[in-house]
């Protein structure tokens, strides 16, 4: 499923997904700047898969997904996957593709609209994810709209030389901070 | 693709799983005993949407399926995860029949399969998600070697609460260390490449 139009802050936003943003999805992650914590770099990246991806996200019951818009161009993409209905939780997930906008709270307003929406508007119970222990500011963005430690998994892959740890996080509608 | 072949443990064997396994594999998924211990792979469902599952399992490139038997009759089965870059593998299921606990068919068929994601496939990690109440399968794969790197808080739901999940891995450095001896093949011989 797509999710709904969620304006925020700074010109922000949560919109459904095109199309169009699913084809630029296939640029923005193939670059090295934005590929550091994710990967592999490569992949069934051609028009008609991407058309079969999208279909196959929009009638996906188990998942919500939004591209993220930033002065009404889209700029990556962010959700909430694997969606039990019965436990009440997900795994939530961001992308920023447009690496020449890092820096300018985009992720952070993102994940703030992502899990308001997780508590206020589907229910949840819980929501987790897995962010590269070297991403800061993934690990931040979480951490200020109440996701909290529960694990590390060491060596979760290899990069230049150097093996990277993974974060695990978990957040509850009572660990949302009160912004209104 | 993803069914697996031959596996020898001690007391158990995973084995091809065929049609014939899923009228069990059923009854398993709709047994409340097995439902409190682990989270369900597939819900219960008619024979036809059984084989559909079963065709589906079959082209995957990623998950692997077993049937186990003991003493000549199923008595489980086994769901794995291949990672995407191929170096590690998740144990996702690992279902004996209620009727056969306490056999020690659970830990043999566990160490067998271990034995082949390190010694035959050589990856490099294998992990398991249990419930924090699950004590026997915990037991299992502590004796094993694993350690836990995660514990979630109010992950599953059944029997009217929240249950917290543990998340467990071993290296294949500590397989090693513990279970050298266990081996697919026995060392070839030193004139074997003459």
């Amino acid at each position: 499923m797509f999710g709904p139009r969620i304006d925020g802050h700074n010109g922000i936003a949560l919109v459904p997904s095109t199309l169009e943003h699913f084809k630029l999805h296939m640029s923005w992650m193939l670059q090295p700047e934005t590929d550091r914590f994710w990967g592999p770099r490569f992949g069934e990246m051609t028009d008609e898969k991407q058309e079969e991806r999208f279909k196959k996200t929009g009638e996906d019951q188990t998942q919500i997904q939004w591209s993220i818009a930033y002065q009404d161009e889209p700029v990556g993409f962010a959700g909430i996957f694997d969606i039990d209905w019965v436990r009440r939780d997900g795994e939530s997930g961001i992308f920023i593709g447009r690496h020449d906008l890092y820096g300018r709270g985009i992720a952070s307003e993102a994940i703030r609209l992502r899990t308001d929406f997780a508590w206020r508007e589907l229910r949840l119970h819980r929501v987790h994810n897995w962010i590269a222990h070297a991403n800061r500011g993934s690990r931040r963005a979480n951490e200020k709209v109440g996701y909290t430690q529960m694990g590390l998994f060491r060596r979760s892959f290899f990069r230049s030389g150097e093996w990277y740890d993974e974060w695990l996080g978990e957040a509850y509608p009572h660990t949302f901070p009160d912004q209104r | 693709m993803a069914l697996g072949g031959t596996i020898r443990g001690k007391k158990t064997t995973l084995r091809l799983p065929i049609e014939a396994d899923l009228e069990m594999y059923n009854r398993w998924i709709a047994d409340m005993r097995v439902r409190r211990a682990h989270r369900v792979w597939h819900e219960p469902a008619m024979p036809a949407t059984w084989k559909e599952r079963f065709k589906e399992i079959a082209k995957d490139k990623q998950n692997v399926l077993w049937s186990i038997d003991a003493g000549g009759s199923l008595v489980g089965f086994a769901l794995g995860h291949l990672w995407t870059m191929g170096n590690g593998f998740d144990v996702n299921q690992l279902v004996i029949d209620p009727d056969e606990w306490r056999k020690g068919y659970g830990f043999d068929a566990a160490l067998a399969l271990h034995r082949y994601v390190f010694d035959y496939l050589d990856l490099r990690l294998a992990t398991f998600e249990l419930r924090a109440d699950n004590g026997a399968a915990l037991k299992i794969v502590t004796k094993l070697g694993h350690t836990e790197f995660a514990h979630g808080h109010e992950v599953d739901y059944r029997d009217g609460a929240y249950v917290d999940e543990i998340k467990l891995r071993m290296d294949k450095e500590t397989w090693h260390e513990r279970w050298s001896a266990e081996r697919e093949y026995p060392p070839l011989a030193a004139d074997a490449t003459r």
